[in-house]
C-alpha cells in the first residue's frame, strides 16, 4: 500500500476522537454504507474487488468527530493477497476503536468467518448485518438477537442502499468505543485440543514476550502463529525471547498437525467455517425453498457458454456502437456548446485583456486544450462510463470475467483482468488504476502494458477522424482490427517472457442485481470527476507549452532532424511526425496540431485544408496508426509510474514507441509495395 | 493409541463413507450391531485422538431451528483417520486373499479371521504378504485392494475437480499442499477437504469452472480446480454396479 495513505490514517487518527474501520467480504455493499455514513463518493459495484485502497473519511456522531476507514472487501485477514494485506494494514496499523464487520446475510456462515477473525484478533466488533432486505425476499429470516448472543457482538440489522438503520448501527459503535473498556471475553473457543493449545502458547508468550507486535493480544498472536502468518513470525524473532518462542509454536503447531494429518493453519480455518457454519445454522430459517433469486435465471444465461458467449459479443458489439454513435453526436453537442459559450468568449476575452501577442496567444492554446477535452474526450467518456456503471451494477462483468477467463490466460492474466482492459477503451488512466485488483505484480504489470495499447477516447477519435472520415470506414475497422491483433500478441509475448506464471482465477460470482440509475450516475460522475483531476491540468499545462513553443516559432526548426525518421522510415511529412511527438500531451491534439502545423511548414496548406491535399490516405492510416500505438500520453505515463515503478513504466513506454515505429514502417513498406 | 475397537470403527466408518457418504451416528450403531451411546462413547474418545470429526455438517445450507439442529450433526473421517482405514482395508482384504486363495478357506470363515488378523499384521509382513499374493487387486469378494500407499487403484472417484462435468457433486479430499499461500486462500472461502461441492458450469476449452458451495457461487480457473482434488459426492455410490450388504458381514 502506498505509505502516503497510512500517514493520511493518522491525520485522520489526530483530527478524530474515534476511528471506525469498515470490514466485510467482497460485495457486502460495505462502499455503500462508507458514501452513506461519511456522506463521500467510493465507487462501487456489484463484483468483487472495487475497493482495494483504504478510503478514508470523517463524520460526526453526537457532536463527536468520527474518523472512518473503508477496507478492502476481504474473505479473510491472511497476507495472500493485494485486498487481504491492505485490509490487515489498515486493521493492525490503524489501531480503529471499533470494526464494523458488515455480513451479508443472504450468505451468513462464509461472511462470520471474517468476523470470528476479528475477534480472534481482539477487536472490539460491532455487526451489521446487510442486505437484509434481499435476504426476505429469498424467504431467509434471521434470528438477530440470538445472533448478538452468539457471536457477543451487538448486531444490527442495516439495508445499506436505504441507509436503514446506519444510525441505529454507528450509535452502537460509538457506544462501544465509548466503554472502551478491557473488552474481551471470548464468544466462543475451538474444539477443546486446539483451544487447549492455543492457551498454551498464549501463556507461554505472556510469560516471555516483553512487547507485542502491534499491541495485539497474546491469544492473538498464539493463533496468528499457529496459523503460520509470515509477518507476525518475523516481528516475533525480532523480540527478544522470538526463536525460543518460535520454536515452542512450530512445535505446538506441529503437534496439531501429527493429530489431525492436517496443516494447523488448515485445522483454525477448518474450526473457525465450523463455528461460522453451526451459528448461521443455528440462527437461520429458510421459508422458502429453492426458489432462485430475482434475476438468477438470465444470470445463468450469461455464463452458460453456448447462451453467454453470443450474449457477450452483442453487448460488446452494442457498447461500441453506443461510444461511435452516442459519442459523437454528444461531441458535436458539446462542440457547438464550446464554442459560442465558453472557448469562443474566453479567448476574446484574454486577447482583450492582455493584447494579441505570444503569451496570449500561448493562453488561447491553453483554453483550446481544455475544450478539447470536454469535445473530443469527455463525450465518449461519458457514455462509455454509463454503459460500464451499468454493466458493474448488474453484475455483468463478473460472467464478462468468467467467459474470458480462458482466453485471458493465454495473456498471463485470469478473467478479473478483463475489467480494466474494456475500461481502458474509454481512458487508459482509470484502467491502470484498476489493475490493483489483480493480485500478482506479474499480472499488473502484463495488465497494464495491454492497457496501455488500448485505445481509448481519444485515439478513437483520431482513428475516426483521420482515418475513417478521410480514407474510410473500412480502412478504420482495419486499423481496430490491426491493434486488436497488436494486443493479443503482446499479451502473448509478455506472458512467454515475463518469468512467473499467472495465477489463477477464483472469484465469488454474484447473481444480478437490480442496478440503480442514481448509483449509475453518480459513479459516471466521480469517474468523470477522477478523469478531470488527473488528465485536465496536464493537458492545460502541456497546451500552454506546446502554445509557447509554437507561437515563437521554434517548433518548425524540430522539423529538421524529424526528416530522416519521418520521410525516410515512415513515409509520412516531418510535420506530422511532430504533430505525433507532441501528442504524447493528449492524444486527440495530433490531427488538430497536423493541420495548424502543416499549414505552416508546407506552403498552399492552410487551417482550413483537408487532410488529404497534404497526406495521401496511405500516410494518413500509417499517421493514424503509429498515434495509436505509441506511449500513452503523459497522463497515463503519471499514474503508470505510480502503480509500477520507474522501470517497468519507462520500459513499457520505450517498447511502444519502438513498436510504433515498427509497426509504422511495416505500414509503409506495405504501402510502398502495394 | 488405536485400540482394536477404534480399529474396527474406523473400518466401518470407511466402508459406510464409500457407501453411503453422510454418516450418522445411529446408521454406525446399526452397522456395528451396538447401542447409540456406546457409539458416541467410542466417537468422542477418537474425535480426541484426531481420527474422526463429529459436527455439524453442511450447515448454513438450510438453516433450522435451534431443537433440529442436533439431527444435523453427523460423522466424517479425518484425513489422518482415513489413512488409518485404509491401511486396516488393505490388511483386511490381503488377509482374505492368503485364507482363501492360499489355505483354502471358504469367503465366510476367510472374513471372520482376517478380521483378527487386520489388528496384528506389522508393515513388514503386509509387505511380504501383498509380494507372494502377486499384488492383488481385489479381495475375494471383488472389493479393491488399497495399494501400499493407501489408495485405491482405478482410482475413479478422487480426481481433480477439473474433470468433473457440469451438475456433478463432490467432496473435497485434499488440495495440493505444495502452494500454501492458494490453500490457505481457499481455505479462507470454505474451499477445504470435506467440503460439499457443486460443479454447475464448465467452460470448454479449458475455461473455468463455475462452482457451487454451500449458498455461494464461485468462478475457479482450470488450473486452480486442477489442485482440489475431489471424491465423488456424498448420496453416490462409489461403484455403480456393486453395493456393500448391510449388517456386520464383511
Amino acid at each position: 500500500m502506498k505509505p502516503e495513505r497510512l500517514e493520511q490514517l493518522d491525520k485522520i487518527r489526530e483530527r478524530a476522537e474515534y476511528v471506525f474501520a469498515l470490514a466485510g467480504n467482497p460485495n457486502v455493499g460495505k462502499s455503500t454504507i462508507f458514501n452513506r455514513i461519511t456522506g463521500m463518493g467510493v465507487m462501487t459495484a456489484n463484483y468483487p474487488g472495487m475497493t482495494v485502497e483504504l478510503n478514508l473519511g470523517m463524520t460526526e456522531l453526537d457532536g463527536r468527530k468520527i474518523g472512518v476507514v473503508d477496507l478492502p472487501g476481504t474473505y479473510a485477514l491472511g497476507a495472500v493477497s493485494e485486498d487481504q494485506l491492505v485490509a490487515r494494514r489498515g486493521v493492525l496499523q490503524g489501531r480503529p476503536d471499533v470494526v464494523i464487520v458488515i455480513l451479508d446475510a443472504n450468505n451468513l456462515a462464509r461472511n462470520l468467518y471474517l468476523l470470528l477473525q476479528f475477534l480472534d484478533l481482539g477487536c472490539p466488533v460491532v455487526a451489521a448485518l446487510n442486505l437484509v432486505d434481499q435476504a426476505d425476499k429469498a424467504g431467509l429470516h434471521t434470528d438477530v438477537e440470538m445472533l448478538a448472543e452468539f457471536l457477543g457482538v451487538p448486531v444490527v440489522p442495516t439495508v445499506g442502499v436505504r441507509g436503514d438503520n446506519l444510525d441505529e448501527l454507528m450509535h452502537q459503535a460509538l457506544d462501544l468505543a465509548r466503554r472502551r473498556e478491557e473488552y474481551f471475553t471470548m464468544p466462543f473457543s475451538y474444539a477443546t485440543d486446539i483451544e487447549s493449545r492455543v492457551r498454551k502458547l498464549a501463556r507461554r508468550l505472556e510469560g516471555k514476550l516483553e512487547e507485542k507486535p502491534y499491541g495485539i493480544s497474546h491469544r492473538a498472536l498464539a493463533i496468528l502463529l499457529l496459523e503460520d502468518d509470515e509477518e507476525f513470525q518475523r516481528a516475533l524473532l525480532e523480540e527478544e525471547a522470538g526463536e525460543e518462542l518460535a520454536s515452542y509454536s512450530r512445535k505446538i503447531a506441529e503437534e496439531i498437525e501429527k493429530e489431525h494429518g492436517e496443516k494447523a493453519a488448515l485445522i483454525i480455518a477448518r474450526e473457525r467455517h465450523g463455528i461460522a457454519g453451526s451459528i448461521a445454522s443455528n440462527v437461520q430459517e429458510r421459508r422458502e425453498y429453492d426458489r432462485p433469486r430475482p434475476g438468477e435465471r438470465m444470470w445463468e444465461y450469461t455464463t452458460s457458454f453456448k447462451t453467454g458467449i453470443p450474449i457477450l459479443l452483442v453487448v460488446m458489439g452494442l457498447l461500441f456502437l453506443a461510444i461511435f454513435w452516442g459519442g459523437g453526436a454528444l461531441a458535436e453537442l458539446f462542440a457547438d456548446f464550446w464554442e459560442s459559450v465558453i472557448g469562443g468568449p474566453l479567448n476574446s476575452g484574454i486577447e482583450s485583456v492582455l493584447g494579441v501577442n505570444m503569451f496570449s496567444r500561448s493562453l488561447g492554446w491553453a483554453v483550446d486544450g481544455l475544450g478539447a477535452v470536454l469535445e473530443i474526450a469527455l463525450p465518449y467518456l461519458v457514455v462509455f462510463y454509463l454503459i460500464l456503471g451499468f454493466m458493474e451494477d448488474t453484475g455483468y462483468l463478473n460472467s464478462v470475467a468468467f467467459l474470458t477467463d480462458r482466453f485471458m490466460h493465454r495473456l498471463g492474466l485470469h478473467g478479473r483482468a478483463v475489467i480494466p482492459l474494456i475500461s481502458a477503451v474509454g481512458c487508459n488512466v482509470p484502467a491502470v488504476m484498476g489493475t490493483r485488483v489483480l493480485s500478482t505484480r506479474r499480472e499488473r504489470v502484463i495488465a497494464c502494458a495491454l492497457i496501455v495499447l488500448v485505445p481509448c477516447s481519444a485515439r478513437v477519435a483520431v482513428i475516426m477522424g483521420g482515418v475513417a472520415r478521410f480514407v474510410g470506414w473500412w480502412q478504420a475497422l482495419l486499423l481496430f482490427a490491426v491493434i486488436f491483433a497488436v494486443v493479443i500478441a503482446a499479451g502473448l509475448l509478455l506472458n512467454k517472457i515475463i518469468p512467473g506464471e499467472s495465477a489463477g482465477l477464483v472469484m465469488e460470482m454474484f447473481p444480478f442485481r437490480t442496478p440503480s440509475v442514481l448509483n449509475v450516475l453518480k459513479k459516471t460522475w466521480l469517474r468523470l470527476k477522477d478523469f478531470f483531476l488527473v488528465a485536465a491540468p496536464l493537458i492545460v499545462l502541456g497546451s500552454f507549452l506546446l502554445g509557447l513553443l509554437y507561437e515563437s516559432g521554434w517548433i518548425l526548426e524540430l522539423t529538421g532532424p524529424l526528416e530522416p525518421v519521418a520521410e525516410w522510415w515512415l513515409g509520412i511529412p516531418a510535420v506530422a511526425l511532430l504533430a505525433l511527438i507532441f501528442a504524447f500531451l493528449r492524444k486527440e491534439l495530433a490531427l488538430a496540431l497536423l493541420l495548424v502545423l502543416a499549414a505552416q511548414a508546407i506552403p498552399g496548406v492552410t487551417a482550413d485544408s483537408s487532410l488529404l491535399d497534404f497526406m495521401s490516405k496511405g500516410q494518413i492510416f500509417t499517421f493514424a496508426l503509429v498515434c495509436a500505438i505509441y506511449i500513452p500520453c503523459v497522463a497515463t505515463l503519471a499514474v503508470l509510474w505510480r502503480e509500477l515503478g520507474g522501470r517497468d513504466s519507462l520500459i513499457i513506454t520505450g517498447s511502444t514507441v519502438v513498436l510504433a515505429l515498427l509497426l509504422g514502417g511495416l505500414s509503409h513498406l506495405i504501402l510502398l509495395l502495394l | 493409541m488405536l485400540t482394536e475397537k477404534m480399529e474396527e470403527y474406523l473400518e466401518a466408518l470407511f466402508k459406510l463413507s464409500c457407501d453411503e457418504g453422510t454418516l450418522t451416528p445411529t446408521r454406525l450403531s446399526e452397522y456395528l450391531g451396538v447401542t447409540p451411546p456406546t457409539v458416541l462413547d467410542m466417537l468422542r474418545r477418537m474425535e480426541s485422538e484426531g481420527l474422526v470429526r463429529y459436527a455439524n455438517v453442511g450447515a448454513g445450507k438450510s438453516g433450522r431451528g435451534r431443537g433440529e439442529g442436533r439431527a444435523r450433526r453427523a460423522i466424517s473421517l479425518t484425513t489422518k483417520g482415513q489413512r488409518a482405514a485404509r491401511t486396516l482395508v488393505r490388511r483386511h482384504r490381503l488377509s482374505e486373499r492368503f485364507l482363501t486363495d492360499v489355505l483354502g478357506l471358504d469367503w465366510e470363515s476367510a472374513h471372520r479371521e482376517a478380521c483378527k488378523l487386520e489388528h496384528v499384521l506389522s508393515p513388514e509382513v503386509e509387505e511380504k504378504l501383498a509380494e507372494m499374493l502377486g499384488n492383488p487387486e481385489t479381495c475375494p469378494h471383488g472389493y479393491p485392494i488399497p495399494d501400499e500407499n493407501g489408495q485405491i487403484r482405478d482410482d475413479e472417484e478422487i480426481k481433480p475437480l477439473c474433470d468433473f462435468c457440469a451438475d456433478e457433486k463432490g467432496c473435497i479430499d485434499r488440495v495440493e499442499e505444495e502452494e500454501p499461500q492458494l490453500l490457505q486462500y481457499l481455505a479462507s472461502l470454505g474451499l477445504m477437504p470435506d467440503v460439499d461441492v457443486e460443479v454447475k458450469e464448465v467452460a470448454p476449452f479449458g475455461g473455468p469452472l463455475l462452482v457451487k458451495i454451500g449458498d455461494t457461487q464461485y468462478a475457479l480457473g482450470r488450473e486452480v480446480a486442477s489442485k482440489i482434488y475431489t471424491r465423488k459426492g456424498p448420496g453416490q455410490k462409489r461403484h455403480g454396479k456393486r453395493r456393500m450388504g448391510g449388517g456386520r458381514k464383511r
